[in-house]
């Protein structure tokens, strides 16, 4: 798992490349969650994302009732179809606002 | 197309599943396996792994796992057999699905992704051992 932190203007975007596993799922929520509490918009850009798992889902859950309580946007761009598919097999669809890219994620927080 | 075996002996250290999913994608990617059927075998593996792993050994001792995949024609199987303490996954209850994000959990989630991505799924106890059997049809340019 590789994160990559961009700012634009209010949102702060990671991109997460590779795996979101059992083993990837403790650094990668450490750095989800002290971004979500310095940031009003959080946009998790997960193009590059190949596979996730429910130990990963457990990660962006925790992210999202975090981001709740805080009363921030945690928004999810690029999801690829197999991805698309754990989320949706899941429920976890209608727990994000999803977005098929991080323009369009970028547009709907400004 | 014959038959292709992979064999794979784990101990039940989480660290191996890394391990796993690398061999699993080299033995899809050889054996012709597509992309989708691939991730879904990697996300079953991984949950069934992880629930032995984390629960089935009481005795703070190593123990081996095994895992197979066989490729035939138009199937996978795969085989997960173990000498943990008994465990039969398919009577897990289901998860909540539609609980708002305060009261959602991940617990169940793991099962029912194995009862949802594969064909079959056969839990079996006998002679002090686990035995999953999964069956997944392949279906080239599916999904």
């Amino acid at each position: 798992m590789d994160i990559t932190e961009l700012q634009e203007k209010q949102a702060t975007i990671l991109q997460l490349s590779g795996r979101l596993d059992a083993n990837t799922a403790a650094t990668t929520d450490t750095t989800i969650a002290a971004v979500i509490g310095r940031s009003p918009v959080v946009i998790l850009d997960l193009t590059a994302l190949d596979y996730v798992s429910s130990a990963g889902l457990r990660v962006l859950l925790k992210a999202a009732k975090q981001a709740q309580t805080a009363k921030q946007k945690l928004l999810l761009a690029g999801l690829q179809p197999a991805v698309k598919q754990v989320f949706e097999i899941s429920g976890f669809s209608t727990l994000f606002p999803i977005f098929a890219s991080r323009g369009d994620a970028l547009a709907s927080a400004s | 197309m014959g038959d292709d075996r992979l064999l794979l002996r784990i101990a039940n250290d989480v660290a191996e599943l890394s391990r796993v999913a690398e061999t699993v994608d080299v033995y899809c990617d050889e054996t012709g396996i597509p992309t989708d059927v691939a991730f879904k075998i990697n996300v079953v593996l991984e949950e069934l792994l992880m629930n032995t792993i984390s629960y089935g050994f009481t005795d703070g001792k190593p123990h081996e796992i095994a895992v197979t995949i066989d490729r035939h024609d138009e199937t996978v199987t795969i085989e997960i057999d173990d000498d943990g303490v008994a465990f039969d996954p398919l009577q897990a209850p289901p998860p909540d699905l539609d609980a708002p994000i305060e009261e959602r959990q991940i617990g169940g989630l793991g099962i029912h992704f194995v009862k949802t991505m594969m064909d079959t799924v056969e839990y079996r106890r006998a002679d002090g051992r686990n035995h999953m059997t999964l069956t997944k049809r392949i279906v080239p340019d599916a999904d």
